[in-house]
């Protein structure tokens, strides 16, 4: 095992010396890399007092650099676990995770999470909470703040620096967990349902915003949701997870134009993407 | 809100003349000599007294020293402890059996021991102090510990925070309210510690001062002993009370 992991660094790092070669020739300049991220046969579960439950069941997907995936599937079929995994705060019973060419094993810098749960430190400002990243790095302080403003007025949050979480509607504490993500620059972000306890109307100002900044900051994403629609509407690509235990059992690539708004969702060719997952989830939920 | 305040000062100032009333009425209705019930003009007289001469002075600020020791070693003991065991659920349920069967035994029965191990001197008051105030801050401090959320210590990890800064920026600023609350009982603990160590055997403290006068049945003395330590005990009780309202301000609106 110890074997596998520094063969699997060394090989890691191998594509990626070869890659800024390529780029140096300026071969792939143009081209975003390819599968930033890739999930290999992940399994996974917890231990129960009883008995092993299997949550995961040979995960695997790619995700190119720049790209937005988003991931649906039923209700407690293991999509958070499978973040989870994704980030490194949690290790796969078998499988891997490799970002980059280089395996996940713990959580690293280069990943920006927004957790399911509004997970804000309620002593701390608005724009101290955004800055935490950068303090934790130790980033010179008038220079985090800095930062922290500019991704506050990103989410549209400006105003709202020395205010306290408590006193924040769940929308606006899930933008400011968005700017918290973004705040060190990280290559990929990991977003878990985080419009999930937001009403509809608010919900999709979220995701229009937040297709706004993926698209200033052109980092790669990952996000979960149990929204068809909104899947469709953000995604350059969608993973049908089944049942627990959950695999892929549907990729669904939607061609739609960005910049993309609201009007879209009308259009033809937002309806046949969500049909083809609507009809993945309910194959997996009556298949045994 | 100046306007508050002073109703409040009001207030106080009327119910403390309906006590002195109340107090001076009792001894004129049932006869009590002084030396049992002292009115409160002798009170006075006597603390006017210990005052003039420096001597409540040296005496309460011998039972500070103590009791501000005594809160600091224990507080510092029984954070580092309740830490350690937060983390540690196997450490926990290896100690917990002693720790709470130590708190069945009344402080007032180990001072004597402590004083023949550690001396008349101002170390076997520290001590008594410090253990009276143990408990309390190390069951807040393993509550205040265990309550920090897991996805915020999840997020430290993302972040590659190191054991410090995890320390420093999550788990001590989250605990602080309840750490606080316990550091609150602890400071009126740690008074009654002092002065159950200063009966045992000491030359000083109003603790001291309390035995003497009940040895001269000097009683206006005890009285402003027992005054003295009550001011102690709330000036050091609103000290933490107004720390913890000025930390968790972010908490309410
Ligand atoms: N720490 C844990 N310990 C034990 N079981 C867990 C743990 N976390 C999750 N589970 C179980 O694993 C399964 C998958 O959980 P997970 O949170 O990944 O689902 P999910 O797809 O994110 O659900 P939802 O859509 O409701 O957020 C659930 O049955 C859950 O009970
Ligand atoms: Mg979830």
């Amino acid at each position: 095992m110890p074997q596998d992991a520094s063969d699997a660094a060394r090989v890691g790092k191998d594509v990626h010396c070869h890659r800024r070669r390529e780029s140096e020739n300026g071969v792939s300049m143009a081209k975003p890399d390819r599968s930033l991220l890739r999930v290999e046969r992940l399994e996974m579960g917890y231990r129960r007092p009883d008995r092993w439950l299997p949550v995961l069941d040979g995960v695997s997907f790619e995700v190119e650099g720049g790209e937005f995936v988003c991931l649906v599937g039923p209700s407690g079929c293991g999509k958070t676990t499978l973040l989870r995994l994704v980030a490194g705060l949690e290790r796969p019973t078998s499988g891997r995770v490799l970002l980059d060419g280089v395996e996940v094993d713990r959580p690293s810098r280069s990943v920006g999470i927004v957790f399911q749960e509004p997970t804000l430190m309620g002593w701390r400002t608005v724009e101290a909470n955004v800055a935490l990243p950068l303090e934790v790095n130790r980033t010179p302080r008038g220079k985090a703040l800095r930062r922290a403003r500019a991704l506050l007025e990103l989410v549209g949050l400006s105003g709202f620096e020395e205010t306290y979480p408590a006193q924040l509607s769940g929308g606006m504490a899930q933008r400011v967990a968005l700017a918290r993500a973004l705040v060190h620059d990280p290559r990929v972000l990991l977003l878990d349902e985080p419009f999930g306890a937001l009403d509809a109307l608010t919900r999709e100002r979220m995701a229009l915003e937040l297709l706004r900044i993926w698209r200033a900051r052109r980092k790669t994403v990952v996000m979960v949701t149990h929204s068809v629609p909104e899947a469709v509407f953000l995604a350059d690509r969608v993973l049908v997870l089944g049942p627990r235990p959950a695999s892929v059992v549907a990729q669904v690539e939607v061609d739609l134009p960005r910049p993309r708004t609201a009007e879209v969702m009308g259009t033809v060719s937002f309806a046949a993407p969500a049909r083809q997952i609507r009809e993945a989830l309910n194959r997996a939920a009556s298949s045994p | 809100m100046t306007g508050r305040i002073g109703s409040r000062i009001a207030l106080a100032l009327l119910g403390l003349t309906i006590f002195l009333a109340l107090w001076q009425g009792i001894i004129w209705l049932r006869g009590y000599p002084a030396f049992i019930l002292p009115p409160p003009a002798a009170v006075m007289a006597r603390l006017w007294e210990l005052v003039a001469d420096g001597s409540l002075w040296f005496h309460a600020g011998a039972t500070l020293q103590e009791v501000l020791a005594g809160l600091g070693l224990g507080a510092l003991a029984a954070t580092l402890l309740g830490y350690g065991l937060a983390h540690s659920p196997v450490a926990e349920r290896l100690l917990a059996p002693y720790i709470v069967a130590s708190q069945s035994v009344p402080v007032v029965a180990v001072a004597p021991l402590l004083v023949i191990w550690f001396g008349t001197g101002l170390l076997s008051k520290v001590l008594v102090s410090a253990l009276i105030v143990f408990f309390p801050i190390l069951v807040n401090t393993i509550v205040g510990v265990r309550s920090v959320g897991r996805n915020l210590r999840d997020l430290m990890r993302a972040l590659e925070a190191t054991r410090w800064q995890v320390v420093w920026l999550l788990e001590l600023p989250a605990a602080l309210p309840v750490l606080l609350g316990g550091l609150k009982v602890g400071a009126t603990l740690a008074v009654i510690g002092a002065v159950v160590g200063e009966f045992v055997a000491s030359d000083r403290g109003l603790g001291y001062l309390l035995k003497q006068g009940q040895q001269l049945y000097d009683t206006p003395l005890v009285f402003v002993g027992i005054g003295a330590l009550v001011v102690m005990a709330q000036s050091l009780y609103g000290t933490v009370a107004l720390l913890e309202r000025g930390v968790v301000r972010w908490r309410e609106t």
